[in-house]
């Protein structure tokens, strides 16, 4: 047990229980920082695995892009609907149900393959290698991940107008 | 040398499954949005162990594109939400039954 | 006078034996069901043919033949159809065929006014074809073949009226009484085919039988086979059929309850008697049933009243007497009394049909004082044939008796003479009985004239016709004897002390009934009818009936017929309503996915995937 495989195991539990809590929380507003510092924990993680700048970017746009987006619509919906009812068990035994049946067959098959206990080697990537890497190799993706983005713009400018002239469609 | 490859995709696992517990137990439709993104994060970090076993780069592509659908994602998803509120006057999803049966 | 047929011509004449009465039975059922004239004229026809064809075989007799095609084949067994025509068999077939053609005669006579009537001539013919099918079987597959057949007739005949209840009981409880006895001559023949491979009469007769199974394994299949004979032929305990049987028209007792069929079980004994032989245990049971039975229904033909089942006990009583002949190792004295009995019962019986016709009641008191004695044909005729029956020297009876006492007296145990010796006594004692009653009644009914039924005469000469037979047939018993066995030299009986004695008994039974029955002023009742136990011991059937009433109660209904009712309703049923039940409440939980709720159809794959994993790993 070295140092990188202590550090892996504390970033996995942070993950865990702050993951935990996020998903058991009455109110949204606490879910959604508890996720935060997952997401958080998540990038800790990426960064062991090799990767700094998608550590970077998973502070920059995750936490800090995508969660503050949630919290605005949460503030904006928040007067009407108060807080969830109850949490009884036929809510929540589907998804434990499935949860842990997915997880268990997972890891089943995880670990019946000779390839699941083979140790991982340390490795690091700079931006510029990863950069040079997407541009020459996945280049279309990047530009339809732009695209993308802008469609999603667009979307959103549609479907968040406001009363007035959404009414007045049909759909 | 870290850790064996099967932690790394263990871990993933749980992530994804609580990712899943929250999308099919929760009453709210925000809340449902929040454990979709908690099931991209896992799968990312699932594809970032993968590229770490293999020294392919092709595992950390993956994430940033992830990152990217992300993020169109949430927001499409979230106008979605708002407007559904604006139609119907509440978030639960269980309201949403027009496909019954 | 002896023809001389070669294999082609016997052939044909044996064809022409067994077929006619199918295509007569065929055509009635299909064409001729709304035209009785015809329906009659053709059945007679066909046995008349099958007559004529018997005749010719038996004239034209030299050596015993086997006609024969492959008719089974699987895999190394193999079952053939045919013919065997020996000595035995050709007796039988004449004997058949003529009393058959008499009492379809007489039938015309007897259904003329009944509404079933071009049935019955079916049915008769139906009977024809299978008895004669059954006597000229050449192997025992196809004896059992028709074996079945001739009960099936036996059935349809017994309820042949059947809008009356008590008909179709009796034809039912004719029919599975019989089977039980049929299901152990089955077993006796599986053993026989699984021991030697082969069921072919000849084969099992042949001298290296004794070499190819075990003494044991003998006895047993000889037992079984006797199981059946039991069952056919009304021994104890599978008695009580008969009785009942005289449901049906009286033409069909006479034919098959008395001459025939239930000569069959006989018939089979003679034929497989060389095999049977072998067992010398197989042959003592024999005596034994054929004695016991011969007592018994003796003793309950002394205290009945109804004319018909008097003959019916008698019938039972006598077959008996040629079982215990058999099993005694006489074979030509258990055949000889077979064929003369034919003649004599066949008689008895068409004489009594002509009163209850007449006179619409079974009952000998009754048809006694409405005046049965002022009819002369039947009255002389059926007093020929009591004799007969009693054995009153010169009638055939009296020689068939005679050769068979001949041979109880040839074995080492006295006991089986002595009950002999008693059963006919009580043989003739209760036919002069009842010939007194119908003869000499208490009081006659005046006022009744000298009426005769409708179509008397068709009635009339198949009686006469019979009495001529019964009176000369004894006569010829050493010509059949040298017909039947082969290497015989006639002896003379060595035991003549037996003459006497049973001459004497019989003359004694005459005289005993005479005092009770006959004389004026005699009480009308008989010894045995005056201690109530013992009347009624006799007149219940010795309880056999309530014997049997008790293990259909509590063996059969109670316990394997209430354990597959339940089976059937709890493990069947049940089985098939829960698994309905079920798929009912399946589809109720399963109606949940499609609520509208978005949570179960999320889940839903995930649950799928991890299953399918699972299995894909696992397995």
């Amino acid at each position: 047990m070295n140092l990188y495989a202590l550090m892996f195991y504390a970033t996995a539990v942070l993950i865990i229980a702050s993951t935990v809590l996020a998903v058991t929380r009455r109110q949204a507003v606490h879910s959604v920082v508890f996720l935060v510092v997952s997401f958080l924990g998540s990038a800790m993680l990426f960064y062991l695995l090799g990767s700094p700048f998608l550590a970077a970017l998973q502070v920059i746009i995750y936490a800090g892009a995508v969660m503050v987006l949630f919290l605005f619509v949460i503030m904006m919906l928040k007067a009407e609907q108060g807080e969830e009812k109850g949490f009884a068990k036929r809510f929540w035994a589907p998804g434990v149900l499935a949860g842990f049946l997915f997880f268990a067959a997972a890891c089943v098959a995880v670990f019946s393959d000779p390839s699941g206990t083979v140790p991982l080697k340390l490795n690091a990537v700079t931006p510029k290698e990863f950069g040079r890497f997407i541009f020459e190799r996945y280049w279309l993706a990047v530009e339809l991940i732009s695209l993308l983005l802008f469609l999603g713009l667009v979307a959103g400018i549609h479907l968040g107008r406001d009363k007035g002239r959404g009414e007045e469609d049909p759909e | 040398m870290i850790v064996p490859y099967g932690h790394v995709l263990v871990l993933a696992g749980i992530i994804f499954c609580l990712g899943l517990t929250c999308v099919v137990a929760r009453r709210n439709l925000i809340m449902v949005l929040i454990g979709v993104e908690i099931m991209l994060n896992g799968a990312a970090v699932a594809f970032m162990g993968s590229g770490l076993l293999w020294q392919r780069l092709e595992g950390q592509a993956f994430v940033l594109f992830i990152l990217g659908i992300a993020a169109t994602e949430v927001s499409v998803g979230l106008a979605l939400i708002l407007h559904a509120y604006r139609r119907s006057g509440s978030v639960d999803p269980d309201t949403y039954s027009v496909l019954k049966g | 006078m002896m023809l001389s047929f070669n294999q082609d011509l016997v052939l044909v004449f044996a064809l022409l034996s067994v077929l006619p009465p199918l295509f007569s039975f065929g055509l009635i059922v299909v064409f001729l069901r709304s035209s009785p004239g015809l329906s009659s004229l053709v059945s007679i026809s066909a046995v008349a043919v099958s007559l004529i064809g018997a005749v010719l075989l038996l004239l034209g007799f030299r050596r015993p033949v086997e006609l024969s095609a492959t008719w089974i084949v699987t895999g190394h067994l193999s079952f053939p159809f045919g013919f065997l025509l020996d000595p035995t068999s050709l007796l039988m077939l004449v004997l058949v065929a003529g009393i058959s053609l008499l009492v379809q005669v007489y039938s015309v006579g007897y259904m003329a006014a009944d509404p079933g009537y071009s049935r019955y001539f079916a049915f008769q013919s139906l009977f024809a074809w299978a008895m004669i099918a059954l006597v000229l079987s050449s192997s025992l597959l196809q004896l059992y073949v028709f074996w079945e057949l001739v009960g099936l007739s036996s059935y349809l005949l017994i309820g042949f009226w059947y809008e009356k209840f008590s008909a179709t009981q009796a034809g039912k409880k004719a029919f599975v009484m019989t089977r039980v006895g049929d299901v152990a001559l089955f077993m006796g023949l599986l053993l026989v085919l699984l021991h030697t491979g082969s069921l072919g009469i000849q084969e099992m007769n042949g001298s290296d039988m004794a070499s190819r199974m075990s003494p044991d394994l003998l006895t047993l299949s000889a037992l079984l086979i006797f199981g059946g004979v039991i069952g056919k032929s009304a021994q104890f305990p599978l008695l009580t059929w008969l009785p009942d049987a005289m449901e049906g028209p009286t033409p069909v007792s006479a034919l098959l309850h008395s001459a025939t069929m239930v000569a069959a079980g006989v018939y089979l004994l003679a034929r497989l008697f060389p095999f049977l032989s072998h067992a010398e245990a197989a042959m003592t049971v024999f005596l034994t049933i054929g004695t016991i039975t011969m007592v018994m229904a003796s003793t309950m033909a002394m205290v009945e009243k109804d004319l018909k089942r008097i003959w019916a006990y008698s019938t039972v009583s006598q077959l008996g007497f040629m079982i215990m002949a058999l099993g005694a190792g006489g074979f030509f004295e258990g055949t000889f009394h077979l064929t003369t009995h034919a003649v004599f019962k066949a008689l008895l019986f068409l004489c009594s049909g002509v009163w209850i016709h007449l006179y619409g009641t079974n009952d000998v008191f009754a048809i006694g004082r409405r005046g049965a004695r002022r009819l002369k044909a039947p009255m002389i005729c059926i007093f020929l044939a009591a004799a007969s029956l009693s054995g009153i020297a010169p009638l055939s009876g009296f020689f068939s008796k005679e050769a068979v006492m001949g041979a109880l007296a040839g074995l080492d145990n006295p006991v089986w003479v002595a009950a002999g010796l008693l059963g006919v006594f009580l043989t003739a004692y209760y036919a002069f009985r009842a010939l007194f009653i119908l003869a000499l009644p208490l009081k006659e009914e005046k006022g009744g004239g000298d009426e005769k039924p409708a179509l008397f005469r068709t009635m009339v000469w198949p009686i006469i016709i019979l009495s001529f037979f019964t009176v000369v047939l004894g006569w010829l018993e050493p010509f059949l004897e040298g017909f039947l066995v082969e290497d015989v030299n006639i002896r003379t009986n060595p035991h003549s002390w037996v003459v006497w004695a049973s001459s004497g008994l019989a003359v004694l039974g005459v005289m005993v009934a005479w005092l009770e029955f006959g004389r004026k002023g005699s009480a009308r009742i008989g010894f045995a009818e005056r201690w109530a136990p013992v009347r009624e011991l006799f007149a219940q059937r010795w309880y056999l009936d309530h014997a049997y009433e008790l293990v259909l109660e509590y063996v059969v209904y109670r316990t394997f017929a209430a354990l597959c009712s339940r089976n059937d309703q709890k493990v069947i049923d049940g089985g098939v309503d829960g698994l309905s039940r079920l798929t009912v409440a399946g589809g109720r939980v399963l109606s949940h996915l499609q609520s509208g709720a978005l949570r179960y159809n999320v889940a839903l794959p995930f649950v799928i995937v991890g299953i399918v994993v699972f299995c894909v790993l696992l397995v």
